[in-house]
């Protein structure tokens, strides 16, 4: 084939100007924005259209609330609830603006790309930075604008006013994200390349699970069943106020209430300081980052980059050392070893998945979100001391242990990732695969369930004899609900290399729950022969009796009905019946599902590869 | 005499204490295919990303059509095309608007730009999946679209890092006649390679790098002469120059024994 290129360029083309190239990458950046829109399935466009609505509600009622807040208050006390605002949505944007920053300027795939074209860094920062702050937009509007437009409107402020408004938000919104990309500046030194998807997952989680705690606040708040009242609260803060002042929101709220006052110049005055200050703050972080980038304090996402290397040191019979290494398997290599057990088999994949949950720091929100849910029910235990707490606390805390169990577990194959090959190569298949997962997928869990279910009964006081019954039956929950997570895991695991977490399909999950909502309900029943509910035996002496008369319905009640009658047997035969009907139905359900899945290993298995919106269904399953 | 196109003087990488790479001098001329050859963290990588200006050299220069690339970047930059060994792409771009959106940023005219999007898609037999978003690419794929994209403004310099990773015989070839083509039109050609056959066949000169120190330079004929034994591949040269010879000692020794 002949080749025909156009000659090389003899002199660089004309310079583009900041604007134009500013603009060009900005058009770049809204085309990809649109095509991932464009691509996205209908069914997750639905679900962020549901999700934007429930957003806009929330913060209808947020603003009906402050605005109702407001309403109450003296100026003296609405300039405290102004500060606190400013304050709580600057720390919000740093917060949000980290994650935003990290994803923007760090993990980025298109920065090498962009470096090495003819324009300027700073443009591809100016590009980068823009997308930070339009991540804060939200932030910004409900803590920082809104708030003074709301607070012009309840007492009538001229047009005047509204620049001010528009100078404070301008000015902390600035500064919200140049304090988030300063520190964020930090974050990018201390995390290697290599581990900045997992940062930016485990970032992530910390400000969902910050969300959860923000949101579970009113709940707690109206189980208090106390009257909320802030401007009281306020006023009684005198001191805190005072010292607000000092700082940027104390700035904000200063400027609002001179201009609200009629003093626009002092208002005009504050609103400058800010805004100068969120400008001084925005440049000195946009230089810093540009420098890091260009000077390799910050490394792109390739090599070791920035990243200090420790010197090499080599003794000085190295040499010797490797000629000796490798002399001693080429003379070992022709000698013929005995096979090990396959116990050490299965010690090596789960010890492999427990290093791998150790090292990746997203693996440890798996674990630390049921703790802190947990903590929400001690906590309104102990607040709000009732003795149905108690029950619920004890019974909260049994399904959690199955569902927790059931829910890691199912995370076990899909970790294989883009290695599945690995497990399906080598001479494990079978049993060694499926306990060395069932292994790691149980001790942790385990290990943490035991100690909140022990912890909790002791905070809460259960007495010792019970307290051992939960640890023991915990073990055999998690065994159950483990082996039941694990089958399903085999047959439904997928990865997405975006965003490795989503190991299972969502579909997977729901049968898993519901299989292990049923494994619960018969437990429950052989529990029920064992413990008698003295309730329960009450109601049941006084229900006459029941006949089968044809239809589903009636087959229903009917069924539970005959279920029911071993209530009221003999104590040693209900005993021995519960004891029959638990131990049955547990070692169904673990040794048949633990059959089940170690069958579909010797199949072999597939991590079902899924790459934005689409599956990729080429790869052949290992048989 | 075709003037020299790439040229660095006692180029210097330091992460602290360690120096990564040590006082590097290349000249590199036009019309010439320039290998680039060493070991596993020999500094290659490093020395590339140094000449490309994604990195700061610590100490020293590196000019690029006599611009120096931390002193005048842009203009170097505009004269230059760069290949990694793993590019990074706009996943939600398709390959035509990938090619559309370099054009821009390299500045090449509109109707140009088209009409050259369309040539190269066709060369590297894209034309038929060129709508497609870069995330459904395979990496050879990926790679000739990075290839197609480093062409598209006639770049005066090429630097490549292991670019023929992942692609097909028939594209290592085609790919091994572009670069010929740009060399003969007067281009810098720069490839990093660990594959040493591909080096000896297509490189005018190489340079072998270890530990950050350029060890040898010239080409594969003078380089067999400094080493002082006749007949040997470059691949002799290299295990005999880095180390690595010493293994393959060893084993024939013991086959031996």
């Amino acid at each position: 084939m002949k080749i025909l290129l156009p000659p090389p360029l003899s002199d660089p083309p004309q310079s583009h100007s900041f604007v134009q190239d500013f603009m060009l990458l900005l058009k770049n950046q809204m085309r990809v924005s649109w095509n991932k829109m464009r691509h996205r399935p209908v069914g997750t466009l639905i679900g962020m259209a549901v999700l934007l609505l429930g957003l806009l509600a929330i913060l209808g009622s947020l603003g009906y609330f402050a605005y109702g807040a407001l309403k109450t208050m003296p100026p003296q006390t609405a300039k405290g609830f102004l500060s606190l605002l400013f304050m709580v949505g600057l720390v919000s944007q740093i917060f949000f603006g980290i994650t935003a920053a990290f994803a923007a300027l760090y993990m980025s795939d298109d920065l090498e790309l962009l470096f090495m074209a003819p324009i300027p860094i700073k443009v591809v920062f100016a590009v980068k930075s823009l997308a930070v702050i339009g991540s804060n937009l939200l932030t910004a509007i409900l803590f920082a604008f809104l708030p003074g437009v709301f607070y012009g409107l309840l007492f009538q402020a001229g047009a005047s006013f509204y620049i001010l408004v528009f100078l404070v938000g301008i000015g902390l919104w600035a500064m919200g994200t140049a304090i988030a990309e300063l520190i964020n500046l930090i974050i990018m030194r201390i995390v290697p390349p290599h581990r900045s998807k997992e940062a930016v997952g485990f970032i992530g989680a910390l400000a969902g699970i910050l969300i959860a705690l923000v949101f579970q606040i009113p709940n707690l708040l109206l189980n208090n069943q106390s009257e909320i009242n802030i401007g009281s609260w306020i006023a009684g803060q005198e001191q805190m106020l005072s010292a607000m002042d000092f700082f940027p929101w104390g700035w904000g709220s200063l400027a609002l209430v001179a201009g609200i006052s009629g003093s626009f110049l002092v208002g005009l005055g504050w609103s400058l300081l800010i805004l100068l200050a969120g400008a001084f703050l925005f440049m000195m972080a946009f230089n810093l980052v540009e420098r890091g980038f260009r000077r390799g304090f910050i490394s792109l996402s390739q090599g070791e980059g920035g990243r200090r290397r420790k010197k090499r040191i080599v003794p000085a019979s190295g040499e010797e050392h490797h000629q000796q290494e490798l002399t001693s398997y080429l003379a070992f290599k022709e000698e013929v070893s005995g096979t090990a057990s396959p116990w050490l088999g299965m010690w090596a994949v789960a010890k492999k998945d427990l290093l791998s949950m150790k090292r990746d720091t997203r693996e440890w929100f798996g674990y630390l979100v049921p703790l802190i849910i947990m903590l929400f029910f001690v906590a309104q235990f102990l607040f709000f001391k009732a003795e149905s707490s108690r029950a619920s606390l004890i019974l909260v805390l049994i399904m959690y242990t199955i569902m927790f169990s059931g829910n890691l577990a199912l995370q076990s194959f899909g970790r294989e990732g883009e290695s599945d090959w690995l497990l399906n190569s080598v001479p494990l298949a079978g049993w060694p695969v499926v306990w060395g997962k069932l292994v790691a997928a149980i001790l942790p869990t385990l290990l943490l369930m035991e100690a909140l279910l022990v912890g909790t009964a002791l905070a809460i006081g259960v007495s010792t004899t019970l307290t051992l019954a939960l640890a023991f039956g915990a073990v055999f929950l998690s065994l159950g609900s483990s082996a039941i997570g694990l089958f399903y895991s085999i047959n439904n695991c997928r990865y997405n290399p975006d965003s490795p977490q989503q190991r299972i399909s969502p579909g997977a999950t729901l049968f898993m729950y519901l299989i292990n909502l049923f494994f619960t309900l018969l437990l429950a029943l052989g529990l029920t022969y064992i413990f008698l509910p003295d309730e329960l035996v009450a109601i049941l002496r006084d229900l006459p009796p029941v006949t089968f008369e044809g239809g589903f319905l009636s087959g229903i009640i009917y069924a539970l009905y005959l279920l029911s009658r071993p209530l009221l047997w003999s104590t040693t035969l209900r005993i021995l019946l519960g004891i029959i009907v638990t131990g049955g139905v547990w070692a169904l359900m673990f040794f048949g599902f633990m059959a089940a899945t170690v069958r579909q290993s010797r199949k072999g298995f597939r991590v079902e590869l899924v790459t934005g919106g689409k599956k990729k269904l080429g790869k052949k399953r290992w048989s | 005499m075709e003037r020299i196109l790439i040229k660095t003087h006692q180029l210097t990488k330091r992460y602290g204490p360690v120096s990564v790479v040590k006082g590097l001098n290349l000249e590199v001329k036009g019309g010439e295919i320039f290998g680039f050859l060493g070991p596993n963290g020999a500094g290659k990588t490093t020395t590339i990303k140094m000449l490309t200006g994604l990195l700061d050299p610590s100490e020293g220069e590196a000019f690029i059509c006599d611009y120096d690339i931390s002193k005048q970047p842009t203009k170097a930059k505009a004269l230059m095309a760069y290949v990694p060994d793993q590019p990074k792409l706009y996943g939600k771009l398709s390959a035509r608007e990938f090619l559309y959106l370099i054009s821009a940023l390299y500045r090449v005219p509109k109707d140009v730009m088209k009409e050259r999007a369309e040539q190269l898609l066709g060369m590297f037999g894209l034309r038929d999946r060129a709508d497609e978003l870069l995330e459904g690419y395979s990496h050879g794929m990926r790679q000739k679209v990075v290839l197609a994209s480093a062409l598209i403004h006639q770049p005066k310099v090429i630097l490549l890092d292991e670019p023929t990773v992942g692609l097909d015989p028939a594209s290592a070839r085609l790919l091994k006649d572009v670069l010929q083509e740009l060399a003969r039109q007067g281009a810098a050609v720069f490839v990093s390679t660990h594959i040493l056959e591909i080096a000896e066949r297509m490189c005018h000169r190489v340079a072998i790098l270890k530990d950050g120190q350029l060890i040898a330079q010239g080409s594969p004929e003078e380089l067999r002469q400094k080493v002082g034994h006749g007949g040997e591949s470059l691949e002799d040269i290299f295990l005999e120059l880095t180390g690595g010879n010493e293994n393959a000692d060893l084993i024939k020794s013991l086959e031996e024994g």
